[in-house]
């Protein structure tokens, strides 16, 4: 069995904080790079946030889920809801040469998802945003027995 | 997330430790706020004790440095890991925020 972390939140923004402090127990619990781990909390923060700041506009109820299995070279992190449609990577890169005085915030937490995974992909499926993500681990295998994979 | 302060001659040192981020942002904010209100113009940020940033975090330090910069006084950050660091290039705010390595280097010439 491969590790694996689940969880799912309601459409509160007071809920983020609890899954990307679970998702950390859980890099610990299986040796995962700090790096790493800081690294998915990042991204984990700017979609979920997204997701319930925005994704369920004028309604009540909404879910987002996380799901994310740790392989023997690299981590694969799900996020499903079932928010209105949106597509993380169909927003234009932010201008981050920009000076201080004229820096908007618009856009740079989806432009720090691209560049701190490994590959970063959307679909809509069932009503649902999917949005799929990978980091390879360095070295490749840190998560434990690599037999318990087959 | 535990924030602690400290005056350093006229200059407020702001330790932050834990995680800067959507669920931490707000109370981090209201800090740092909270020093401007009482006319703190120059101040180091310490992020020794900092795991991770995200841009909930960089919106409360961009605002932070627009007020500082416009009433002429200064913010600078020091002791930023590798992810940190690494949302700073990513960003860009490595070329718009004063980052050092020690509080010493920080405090220089402020």
């Amino acid at each position: 069995m491969r590790p694996r972390f689940r969880m799912t939140i309601g459409a509160d923004r007071g809920e983020v904080g609890g899954v990307t402090a679970a998702f950390a127990r859980f890099a610990d619990a299986h040796a995962v790079p700090d790096a790493i781990r800081r690294s998915i909390c990042v991204v984990l923060d700017e979609l979920l946030h997204n997701a319930v700041a925005y994704g369920f506009a004028g309604r009540a109820g909404g879910e987002v889920s996380v799901d994310a299995e740790l392989r023997s070279d690299r981590l694969c992190v799900t996020l499903t809801d079932d928010g209105q449609p949106f597509d993380p990577l169909g927003m234009a890169a932010p201008d981050t040469a920009l000076p201080v005085e004229a820096r908007r915030i618009g856009g740079l937490g989806i432009h720090l998802v691209r560049q701190m995974m490994d590959d970063v992909s959307y679909r809509r499926r069932e009503g649902r945003n999917v949005v799929t993500l990978e980091k390879r681990l360095p070295g490749g295998t840190t998560a434990g027995p690599s037999e318990e994979d087959a | 997330m535990n924030i602690t302060t400290r005056m350093q001659r006229d200059v407020t040192v702001v330790a932050l430790a834990g995680n800067l981020d959507s669920n931490t942002s707000p109370q981090a904010q209201q800090a740092l706020d909270g020093i401007l209100a009482n006319g703190g113009k120059k101040m180091v940020v310490d992020f020794t004790a900092l795991g991770y940033i995200s841009s909930a975090g960089l919106r409360v330090l961009l605002a932070t440095a627009k007020r500082l910069t416009g009433a002429g006084g200064a913010l600078r950050l020091f002791g930023l890991n590798e992810t940190v660091r690494e949302v700073f290039d990513i960003s860009g705010f490595s070329a718009i925020l004063s980052v050092f390595a020690t509080e010493a280097e920080a405090l220089r010439g402020l």
